[in-house]
């Protein structure tokens, strides 16, 4: 395993709070289906830095972060997550009102990453302002179905289906930051990923306190399977 | 007995602590008044160590810190945390 990967799990995945009801159910679908695709992620992030990092044509950098842009979220977030937010049926908002406040929460944060990705762009002097990027198709253009919102999770629309997705997704986040800044020097990338490893880190809290607060029984802990499943197969290719 | 507090220094405000611990009905964890807002914990109403609860899911490395010591709790050192 991965030194990275072992760091990881060592500080955030396996200490466990005493007394919480999901724990052991979390505990086990990390074992038996997360620790798989976090150690596949990991290696294409480290295989992806490796080739990126040998490239150093700027007008290839330049098209390559302005499509960072798209994919750090505004179209995606706002759009996705809150129309996912809208859809869950009535009884299930008001039994889960804090994870709909959590989600809510979390739109913003999402918008934020293209933010900061514009602070790299400015600061690269790719764009003269962020005005300029809505001219741009490659930066406004997002090709990959939204892991996070509906074109992925149609089907998964209860609340703690969304645990899923932070605990598995956000730990892989947090791992390609990881990567990102064991093996990136430019300071202007270091700055993007560290303003928000933390902010990873909290959204994979999330999804780690809701599986061990809430997936106590067969009916809550059947939509983190679910969802689970689904995206270890359409992320990891895992069945 | 130990208590604990917020270094706001490494404290990115996320309310992770507070959620975990309104959600565990402790309620120590509260807004202070002051003008930031920030997050503290209230010595009086935390049973440190007897709930560790809020250590495991903050985000932030260093803090939630033992007051007395000024010791970092997160993440949980190896001799709070339990076999589950």
């Amino acid at each position: 395993m991965d030194a990275l990967l072992e760091r990881f799990l060592d500080a955030w995945v396996w200490p466990t709070a005493p007394d919480m009801p999901g724990a052991e159910f979390r505990l086990k679908l990390t074992r038996d289906k997360c620790l798989k695709g976090w150690e596949l992620a990991l290696g294409r992030a480290l295989a992806d830095l490796e080739s990126d990092l040998g490239n150093t044509d700027e007008g290839w950098q330049k098209a390559r972060a302005l499509r960072g842009y798209a994919a750090e979220g505004v179209h995606m977030s706002i759009k996705q997550m809150s129309a996912q937010l809208l859809s869950v049926a009535i009884p299930d908002q008001e039994r889960f009102i804090d994870l709909q406040r959590m989600r809510a929460r979390q739109i913003w944060d999402e918008c934020k990453h293209s933010k900061l990705h514009a602070d790299v762009l400015l600061g690269k002097g790719w764009v003269n302002n962020e005005r300029e990027l809505m001219e741009l198709a490659q930066a406004n253009a997002q090709p990959l179905p939204a892991y996070f919102g509906l074109s992925m999770m149609f089907p998964h629309i209860h609340p703690l289906a969304r645990a899923a997705q932070n605990y598995y997704q956000e730990a892989i986040a947090c791992l390609g930051i990881m990567a990102a800044l064991d093996r990136v020097d430019d300071p202007l990338v270091r700055h993007e990923h560290l303003s928000q490893r933390d902010e990873e880190l909290m959204h994979f809290m999330e999804g780690k306190f809701q599986i061990d607060m809430y997936c106590a029984d067969a009916e809550t802990q059947r939509p983190v399977e679910e969802a689970l499943g689904y995206l270890l197969h359409q992320i990891g290719g895992l069945r | 007995m130990p208590t604990l507090r917020i270094d706001h220094e490494r404290c990115t405000e996320c309310r992770m602590c507070y959620i975990v611990c309104r959600e565990i009905d402790v309620n120590a964890v509260v807004v202070a008044l002051e003008p930031l807002h920030r997050i503290e914990i209230d010595a009086d109403l935390c049973t440190y160590p007897g709930c560790t609860a809020c250590l495991y899911y903050c985000p932030a490395a260093g803090s939630i810190v033992e007051a007395e010591s000024g010791r970092s709790l997160v993440p949980p050192p190896p001799e709070l945390r339990t076999e589950v």
